[in-house]
C-alpha cells in the first residue's frame, strides 16, 4: 500500500497566552490516502480550520503556539523537513481554499498578478506569456467563459461566485497532490456554493487530488466526501465511511449534529446544545474505518 | 476603568508612560514644596549665579538672570498641564457636537458644518493658532483660545466619521422607531460608542497641546515673560547655543518627556479600547 | 469621463469653496480684533491725518463686507496689498521667503516618504518582534517633539560636538553663488554649479531633518497600524497559505492595500510641515517665511498675515489634491468606478 497522501498522529496544539496555556487540539489522528476526499466536520470553534494551517505550517510561525504530534505528507515527515522545504511544499504539493473568495482575494491587484505569482511558487522561472496562457486554461477548466477579460479583472468586479472559480482555478493551477479546503464557498449563495462545488468535486477526482474538506455543513459533506470524521472541542469523536456515518450515527455528537441539520441542504450552523453529558465520549470508529484498520 | 489600569500596569512601555505622566502632573502640583526655589518664577535676578552650568543645588544650571532652571522647569508643567486641561475640555465639547450633528443629521446640515470644519482643517494648525494668536494679545487666555481654535474640527472629524457608520446600525433604527428624540439618539445612543476613541485621543492630544502650546511660545506668541514655560526657555537659550547648552537642552527634554509620557499611555489605549483613526 | 479627471475636477471645484472659507475666515479674524489697524501700523507717534489717510486707504471707513470685496477683487489681480512691515508688495516679500521654506518642506516631505513608509513597513512585517518595538518605541520619540526641539538638539550634536553639518543658512559664506529661482538646489543644478550643489544640499539635511522627524514617526506609526491590520486580512492568510514570501507579502500584498487609508493622513502630515517649517527656520537662521511671518504677525501687519495665511492654505490644498490623485491611482476601486465614489 502506498502511504497515505497526509497522516495526522495525535496532533495537540495549545497557546501561551498571558494567563497560560490553553489547549485547543486534544491530540487527534487522521488520515487521507491518495485521491480520497475527507471530511472534517464540527462547529466553529471545534479546531478543524486550525487544523488545515498546521498542516500548511502556518500556525507554526505564531510564537505563541506550541504544537506536537507527528505530520506525514507522502510518507515525509513534514517535522523532519527543513523550514525551507517544507515552506515550498505550499502552492505547489500542497494548496488551499477558503471560505469567502471575494475577500480571499487581493484587492489592489487584478486577479493575474495573483494567479502569475501562484504559478510562479511551482515555476519561479516562469514568463509572463507563459503564465497567462497556463492562467487561461486553467480559467476556462472552471467553466469561465472570458478567461482574459478575467484575468485584468480586480476581484471586486467579479461575482462572489466567478471568484469562487478563480480560486478553485488556482489552487489546482501547480496540481497539487493535497487539498484543504476550508468551508469552501459558505460565504456564496447556496445554489452558487453547490455548483462551485460541485465543479471542484469533478476537478479534484479528475487531477487525482487528496482533499480535506472542512465543514460544518453535514448536507454538503454527505454529498461530497468519502470518509467523514467528526471533531468535537478538539477531539475526534467519531469517525467512518460517509455512507456509515450517516445511516449510522453512533456518538451522541454526532446525533445532535444530524439531528440538527436542515432539511434542505445547506442550511446554516445548526444550533446545538451546550456540552450534553455524551458529547465528551471518547472516540468511535465505524467498523473497518479505525486509523488502524485503514493504515494497516 | 480599573481593569483599563490594570493592563497599562503590565506592559512595559504603557507602565513607563503612567510613570513619566505621574512624576510630570505630581510635580506640577507640589512644586511649591519640591523646587528648591520656588520664588524663581517671578522676575528674579541673581548675578551671583547667572548662567550657571548644572551644579547643586541647580540641578539643572541657572538662567541668564540666574533663577534655577529646575524651578523654571517644573512651574512650566503647571502651566502646560492647565493650558492642555482647559484647551480639551473646551475643544472636545464642541467638536463632538459638531461631529455628532452633522454626522447624524446628514443633508445640508451635514454639507454646511463639514465645510466649515474643512476651512479651519486647510489651514496647517500652527500657522492657525500663530495668526488668531498674534492678531490677540499674547496671554495664557488668548493662547488657549488660540489652540482651542485649531483644535476642535480633529474631534469633529473622528466623531463624524464613527457616527457617520453608525447611522445605519440597526440599534439606531430601534430607536427611532420607539420614537426617540433625536438629541437621545446622538448623546445617549451613539455618544457612547464614540467614547473609547474619544479617550484615547483626548490622551494623545494632552501631549500635542503642550507640544504646539510650547511651538506658540517658542516663536513668541506664547505665554509671556516672567510666566516660565518651556518654548520660550528653549527659544532666549537657543542664541547662546552651544556653551549654554543647558538653557535649552532641559527645558527641550521637558517637553519631548512629557509628551512621550502622554503618547506611551495613548498608544497603548488605543490597543485597548480600539484606534481613534 | 476619466475617474480621474473627474475626481481633479470634483476636488478642485471644493478646493476653491475652501479657499474662499479660509480667506473669509482670516479675513474676519484680522478685522474684528481691538485697535486700529491704521495707528498700528503707523506707530503711536504718527498725526491723526496721516492715520486718516491710510485709514481711506485701506478701505478701513467702509463696511467689512464691502472691505472683503475690495480684498477679493484685488486678490483676482494677484494683489493682496502693501505689506506696513516692509513696505512693499505682499506678493512680492513672500515670492521673496517661500521658495526657501518649500524647498525645506519638500526635502521634508521626502525624507519623511522614504524613510517613515519603509520603517512602517518592517516595523508591521516584524510585528511583536524586538525590531517592531525597537522601531516604535524611535518613531514614537520623534513624534513627541516639536521641530525646534530636534532642530536643537540636532544641532547641537552635529554641528556643534561632532562638527559635521553647517550651523545656520543656506549657503557658506563667499560661496558667491547667486540664486535664480529660489529654490537653490534647482538653481545650482540647472547652473551646472555642482560644488554649491553640494553645499546647499549640506545646509539643507540638518534642518530638513528636524523638520521631518515628527513625520517620520507619524508615516512610520500609520503605516505600521494600517498594514498590521491588513495582515488579519483573508487575502493575506490565501498568499501565506500559498507560500508567497514574507518579503513579498510585506512589500506588495499586505503593503499595497494599507497605503491608501495611510496616504491621505500622510498627505496631511506633509501639509503641516508648512507650519512646523516656522519652528526649524527660526533655529537655524533659515531665510524662510517664518522670521518674515513671526515679523508680521508681531506687528499685526494685517495684509501680510492674510496673504502668508492664504498661501499656506493654497498650498496646503494643493498637497491635498495631489494625495487624492495618488489614493486614486493606487485604489483600482476609484480608479475604475463609473459613478461618483
Amino acid at each position: 500500500m502506498t502511504a497515505p497522501t497526509l497522516k495526522i498522529e495525535n496532533l495537540k496544539l495549545g497557546f501561551k497566552l498571558w494567563s497560560g496555556m490553553i489547549e485547543v487540539l486534544h491530540g487527534i489522528s487522521l488520515h487521507i490516502g491518495k485521491g480520497e476526499r475527507v471530511a472534517l466536520v464540527g462547529e466553529s470553534g471545534s479546531g478543524k480550520s486550525v487544523t488545515a494551517r498546521i498542516v500548511l505550517g502556518m500556525l507554526q510561525e505564531m510564537s505563541s503556539a506550541r504544537i506536537s504530534g507527528g505530520l506525514t505528507f507522502e510518507g515525509i515527515d513534514l517535522d523532519k523537513l527543513k523550514p525551507r522545504d517544507r515552506h515550498h511544499l505550499r502552492g505547489t504539493r500542497m494548496s488551499m481554499i477558503f471560505q469567502d473568495p471575494t475577500s480571499s482575494l487581493n484587492p489592489v491587484y487584478p486577479i493575474f498578478t495573483q494567479f502569475r505569482e501562484v504559478l510562479a511558487r511551482a515555476n519561479p522561472a516562469i514568463s509572463d506569456a507563459e503564465a497567462r496562457m497556463k492562467a487561461i486554461t486553467a480559467l476556462a477548466d472552471v467553466s469561465i467563459n472570458e478567461p482574459e477579460r478575467v484575468l485584468d479583472s480586480y476581484a471586486f468586479q467579479l461575482s462572489g461566485g466567478m471568484n469562487q472559480r478563480v480560486m478553485i482555478a488556482m489552487a489546482l493551477a501547480n496540481n497539487p497532490s493535497l487539498l484543504l479546503a476550508d468551508e469552501p464557498g459558505t460565504a456564496l449563495d447556496v445554489t452558487v456554493q453547490a455548483q462551485t462545488l460541485k465543479l471542484m468535486s469533478d476537478l479534484v477526482e479528475q487531477h487525482g487530488t487528496s482533499v480535506l474538506f472542512i465543514s460544518h455543513n453535514l448536507g454538503v459533506v454527505r454529498e461530497f466526501a468519502d470518509r467523514v470524521y467528526v471533531i468535537y472541542k478538539g477531539r475526534i469523536v467519531e469517525q467512518g465511511l460517509t455512507k456509515q456515518l450517516f445511516s449510522n450515527p453512533q456518538h451522541p455528537y454526532t446525533r445532535a449534529l444530524l439531528a440538527a441539520v436542515p432539511r434542505i441542504t445547506g442550511g446554516g450552523i445548526p444550533d446545538i446544545a451546550e456540552d450534553t453529558a455524551g458529547f465528551h465520549d471518547p472516540l468511535i470508529a465505524h467498523p473497518g474505518a479505525s486509523e488502524k484498520e485503514l493504515l494497516s | 476603568m480599573k481593569k483599563t489600569l490594570l493592563i497599562l500596569t503590565r506592559n512595559p512601555l504603557s507602565l513607563l508612560g503612567l510613570i513619566l505622566v505621574t512624576i510630570i502632573v505630581l510635580a506640577a502640583i507640589f512644586a511649591d514644596f519640591i523646587t528648591p526655589f520656588p520664588e524663581h518664577v517671578g522676575a528674579v535676578v541673581d548675578f551671583t549665579n547667572f548662567n550657571q552650568p548644572p551644579h547643586w543645588p541647580n540641578i539643572f544650571g541657572t538662567d541668564l538672570v540666574g533663577r534655577d532652571l529646575f524651578t523654571r522647569v517644573v512651574y512650566a508643567y503647571r502651566v502646560s498641564l492647565i493650558l492642555a486641561a482647559v484647551v480639551l475640555i473646551i475643544a472636545v465639547p464642541i467638536g463632538v457636537s459638531i461631529g455628532l450633528t452633522a454626522g447624524y443629521l446628514g443633508g445640508w446640515t451635514e454639507y454646511g458644518l463639514m465645510r466649515i470644519t474643512d476651512i479651519f482643517l486647510s489651514i496647517p494648525p500652527l500657522v492657525l493658532a500663530m495668526s488668531i494668536m498674534g492678531l490677540l494679545e499674547p496671554t495664557l487666555t488668548n493662547g488657549m483660545i488660540a489652540v482651542t481654535a485649531m483644535w476642535w474640527p480633529w474631534y469633529t472629524r473622528l466623531v463624524y466619521s464613527i457616527t457617520r457608520s453608525e447611522r445605519e446600525e440597526g440599534y439606531l433604527l430601534a430607536a427611532e422607531v420607539i420614537g426617540a428624540s433625536k438629541l437621545h439618539i446622538m448623546f445617549r445612543e451613539i455618544l457612547p460608542n464614540c467614547v473609547p476613541s474619544i479617550v484615547t485621543k483626548m490622551t494623545l492630544d494632552f501631549g500635542f497641546v503642550i507640544l504646539i502650546a510650547s511651538s506658540l511660545s517658542f516663536l513668541g506668541l506664547g505665554v509671556q515673560p516672567p510666566t516660565p514655560d518651556l518654548g520660550s526657555m528653549v527659544a532666549d537659550g537657543a542664541k547662546y547655543l552651544p556653551d549654554s547648552w543647558w538653557l535649552t537642552v532641559f527645558p527641550g527634554l521637558a517637553i519631548l518627556f512629557a509628551v512621550f509620557g502622554f503618547n506611551l499611555i495613548g498608544d497603548a489605549l488605543r490597543e485597548i479600547l480600539g484606534g481613534d483613526q | 469621463m476619466p475617474a480621474i479627471v473627474r475626481i481633479l475636477a470634483r476636488r478642485l471645484a471644493t478646493s476653491l469653496v475652501v479657499l474662499i472659507g479660509v480667506s473669509i475666515l482670516i479675513f474676519a479674524i484680522a478685522r474684528i480684533i481691538p485697535g486700529d489697524p491704521a495707528r498700528i501700523a503707523l506707530g503711536p507717534n504718527a498725526t491723526a491725518d496721516a492715520v486718516a489717510v491710510l485709514r481711506d486707504k485701506l478701505h478701513l471707513n467702509d463696511s467689512i463686507i464691502a472691505q472683503y470685496g475690495y480684498f477679493i477683487a484685488d486678490l483676482f489681480h494677484g494683489d493682496l496689498g502693501i505689506s506696513l512691515y516692509t513696505n512693499r508688495a505682499v506678493t512680492r516679500d513672500i515670492a521673496d521667503f517661500l521658495p526657501a521654506t518649500l524647498e525645506l518642506v519638500f526635502v521634508s516631505g521626502l525624507m519623511m516618504v522614504m524613510l517613515g513608509i519603509p520603517l512602517g513597513v518592517l516595523s508591521a512585517r516584524y510585528r511583536g518582534t524586538w525590531i517592531d518595538h525597537t522601531i516604535r518605541l524611535v518613531t514614537l520619540l520623534g513624534v513627541s517633539a516639536p521641530g525646534f526641539v530636534w532642530a536643537v538638539i540636532l544641532m547641537l550634536v552635529f554641528a556643534y560636538f561632532v562638527p559635521i553639518f553647517p550651523v545656520a543658512g543656506r549657503l557658506s559664506d563667499g560661496s558667491g553663488f547667486q540664486p535664480i529661482t529660489g529654490f537653490l538646489l534647482f538653481d545650482t543644478l540647472i547652473s551646472g554649479n555642482i560644488r554649491a550643489f553640494g553645499d546647499a544640499l549640506w545646509h539643507l539635511i540638518l534642518p530638513a531633518f528636524a523638520l521631518a522627524l515628527s513625520g517620520i514617526g507619524q508615516a512610520a506609526r500609520l503605516v505600521r497600524s494600517n498594514m498590521v491590520e491588513t495582515y488579519n486580512k483573508p487575502y493575506i492568510e490565501m498568499v501565506e497559505a500559498y507560500g508567497f514570501s514574507a518579503r513579498r507579502i510585506a512589500n506588495r500584498y499586505a503593503f499595497r492595500p494599507s497605503l491608501i487609508p495611510s496616504l491621505t493622513i500622510i498627505g496631511l502630515d506633509f501639509a503641516a510641515m508648512l507650519g512646523n517649517a516656522f519652528l526649524v527656520e527660526s533655529v537655524y537662521a533659515w531665510p524662510g517665511l517664518s522670521k518674515y511671518g513671526v515679523a508680521v504677525i508681531l506687528r499685526k501687519d494685517l495684509n501680510a498675515i492674510v496673504g502668508t495665511v492664504l498661501i499656506i492654505s493654497a498650498m496646503f490644498l494643493i498637497v491635498n489634491i495631489i494625495v487624492d490623485l495618488l489614493v486614486s491611482v493606487v485604489n483600482p476601486r476609484i480608479r475604475l468606478s463609473e459613478r461618483p465614489a
